[in-house]
């Protein structure tokens, strides 16, 4: 018997290292990407999504905006006549997969930009494989860590350091200074605790617990625990969906009741379904798209807010989320700068850094050498939820 | 005080989930010495068959009693079809070969739902508060279910003739068979046993754990550590096996770091196999050699 419980043993961990193994196909292809870009023909844009994995809610809905988009911008005669081709990877919401994707599109297809990833995580491992080959790339991921100081790369979801100063603001209003949190494992919650008490310093606030969970956590018992134990007057939750809401929900059915600060991370229909009713009356800082209903009229961000929800409704029968805004922007800022600038890589790079004033989804964007991000905290609004929709706070 | 007893409830229920699919793992190698790494599988494939139906307009409970039997009759579909023709099955083969069937599994699962993680909605009841301990109404469907099916399985193997004959494949199959218990039909029950648990611990667990096309391999895992608590072959020792290490991992999670909650499954499976390898039931099983 004991000998059958060895062989067991040793089977199964043949089985695994063969899954690992095949898991992780060799990948580095060496010689990094160069030369000048063909400026005739179609043009390559190489995509890099956590479209299976943590980051999947995040990840497929970009993947369809940019599907719809490309074939907008080619049923419209392409830009300056030619034609737009997506090569779109699957990065797993991983940073090897994240790295891996990103070499093989510079190497293999030689795509002239690179739009991704989704999450801060592999974004970060993309950034330096893209500086490397000096080819511009659009992040869609929040942490700043990711165009701080780059000469290459640029994002388009709010920075956390903007979401932190708003929410700052409102806890500020509320009389709030004892702050517990509850973050992310991942890059996307990485030195958010250090930076919400050097945001809040003035403020008077002070961060009294900090709990961690991974990115794909599904019981948050043991960290609200915690949380709970630090009595604290308010409690931020940064992460995404589904984790969010499992996080929003384990935090009410502890029966904690002091007001939940959530992260811009949650802007999706999976958050407000893994959350259900315990959502009810949260604060997060989010984009206007969410509340594009009550947008003044007069809101430069309404036309195309309006216009991209009618077009992936008709499209996918579904509202799009942040995250879809989040890919709008990337997509269309490189294609406005594809338009001035071609396939040229320093060109495209410079148009990127020139865009200013661009009306997007998730704010108004200008771009410059120092801010590589474009959006101040006057992109957000304070959003609370009330009957699972999402409501402009008062 | 408190926190250490939310900890440890919140640990239950997790843990009654790995126990059930750690039953599936021992009602099969028991009868034929097959590690079954397609067991996690069942329980994702449950808990997103039950989502279809439930998002289909059916009520859950219906929604439940069309999941479980799908479930239970891909199990024996899936035996029939790769287990049953292989002549001659070690262990090693079963794992090679079921690891195999359950990246199929994976894959197929990734193309009919999608990448993305779901929830059944919560069965019916209110979250109470106990003594300061939050206890949510799902946790007590979790622990409710799973005695039951449990216990039902336990008693099946232990104290029904047809129970008792599976067994009997497994220790003498020459003369189980002399005496007309057909290992053909032990093998097929088996494997539908371990269908329904899996599926049993793939629809409880989903409102709180929630199923992705992913969700079945950690499971899986942590079911087969609970497993070789007992040897793979004890019911008893699995399912406890497998509250014991939901309750660990709470309490490393709670105590420690959250970092830490998915390796203590593994630290246990190495301490299991360097120290007892037949399982902390002891010897009880050296009579199957």
């Amino acid at each position: 018997m004991q000998r059958s419980m060895r062989l067991v043993s040793f089977g199964l961990a043949v089985g695994l290292a063969t899954t690992l193994a095949a898991c992780s196909e060799s990948g580095s292809s060496g010689s990094s990407a160069s030369g000048s870009a063909a400026s005739t023909g179609d043009i390559k844009i190489g995509v890099v999504l956590d479209i299976t994995g943590a980051g999947a809610s995040l990840g497929v809905p970009e993947r369809q905006t940019i599907e719809m988009l490309a074939d907008q911008v080619n049923a419209a005669g392409g830009v300056n006549g030619r034609k737009v081709k997506l090569y779109i990877e699957d990065n797993q919401s991983t940073e090897d997969g994240a790295a891996k994707a990103t070499t093989k599109l510079l190497t293999t297809e030689k795509v002239d930009v690179i739009i991704g990833a989704s999450r801060t995580g592999p974004s970060l491992a993309m950034r330096p494989i893209a500086e490397k080959a000096e080819k511009p790339m659009v992040s869609l991921a929040a942490n700043a860590k990711i165009v701080d100081g780059s000469k290459w790369v640029f994002k388009t979801a709010q920075n956390d350091r903007v979401v932190l100063e708003k929410m700052v603001d409102d806890m500020k209003a509320k009389g709030i200074t004892q702050v517990a949190v509850a973050r992310d494992a991942s890059g996307f919650g990485e030195g958010i605790p250090e930076m919400l008490a050097d945001v809040g310093k003035a403020a008077g606030i002070t961060v009294v617990k900090v709990e961690k969970f991974a990115p794909d956590a599904t019981d948050f018992t043991s960290q609200m625990t915690n949380l709970r134990a630090s009595n604290p007057q308010a409690v931020l939750i940064w992460g995404i969906p589904p984790a969010a809401g499992l996080a929003q929900k384990a935090y009410k059915q502890l029966g904690l009741n002091v007001p939940v600060y959530q992260s811009h991370g949650i802007g999706n229909q999976a958050f407000l379904d893994t959350a259900g009713d315990t959502a009810d009356g949260l604060r997060a800082p989010l984009g206007r798209m969410l509340v594009a209903d009550q947008l003044k009229a007069d809101d430069p961000q309404k036309p195309v807010v309006t216009k991209f929800i009618s077009d992936f409704k008709a499209k996918y029968n579904a509202n799009p989320s942040t995250f879809a805004g989040h890919a709008y922007d990337g997509f269309m800022i490189t294609v406005e700068a594809l338009k001035k600038a071609g396939t040229d890589s320093a060109k495209l790079r410079d148009a990127l850094e020139a865009t200013s004033k661009w009306p997007g989804v998730s704010g108004v964007f200008t771009m410059t050498p120092t801010d590589h991000s474009g959006l101040t905290k006057d992109a957000l609004v304070m959003v609370t939820v009330e009957n699972k929709a999402w409501k402009v706070a008062g | 005080m408190i926190d250490l007893l939310q900890l440890v409830f919140a640990g239950l229920a997790q843990g009654a989930v790995y126990g059930l699919v750690a039953l599936g793992f021992v009602a099969i190698f028991s009868v034929r010495e097959i590690v079954n790494l397609v067991q996690g599988e069942y329980a994702a494939l449950a808990g997103l068959t039950a989502i279809s139906a439930v998002g289909a307009g059916l009520p859950l409970l219906v929604a439940i009693l069309v999941a479980i039997p799908i479930t239970i009759g891909i199990a024996v579909l899936l035996e029939r079809m790769t287990i049953a023709p292989v002549k001659k099955m070690t262990p090693l083969t079963s794992i090679i070969l079921t690891l195999g069937v359950s990246t199929a599994v994976k894959a197929l699962m990734l193309l009919i739902w999608g990448p993305e993680a779901k929830g059944l909605p919560t069965f019916p009841g209110s979250d109470i508060v106990l003594g300061g301990v939050s206890i949510r109404s799902q946790e007590l469907w979790v622990l409710g279910v799973s005695a039951v099916v449990a216990y039902g399985v336990i008693w099946f193997y232990e104290h029904t003739v047809r129970g008792k004959s599976l067994r009997a494949c497994a220790e003498q199959p020459v003369a189980a068979r002399l005496v007309g218990i057909s290992p053909r039909t032990a093998t097929v029950v088996a494997f539908a046993v371990a269908g329904l648990v899996g599926g049993v611990a793939g629809i409880v667990g989903s409102p709180i754990y929630l199923s992705s096309w992913t969700s079945g391999l950690t499971l899986g895992l942590k079911g087969f550590v609970a497993a070789t608590l007992g040897g793979l072959t004890s019911l008893r020792v699995a399912m406890l096996g497998g509250l014991g290490l939901g309750i660990l991992e709470n309490l490393v999670a709670g105590y420690l770091s959250s970092g830490y909650r998915d390796a203590v499954a593994f630290v246990v499976l190495v301490l299991v196999l360097l120290f007892k390898p037949h399982g902390l039931a002891g010897k009880s099983s050296a009579v199957r050699v």
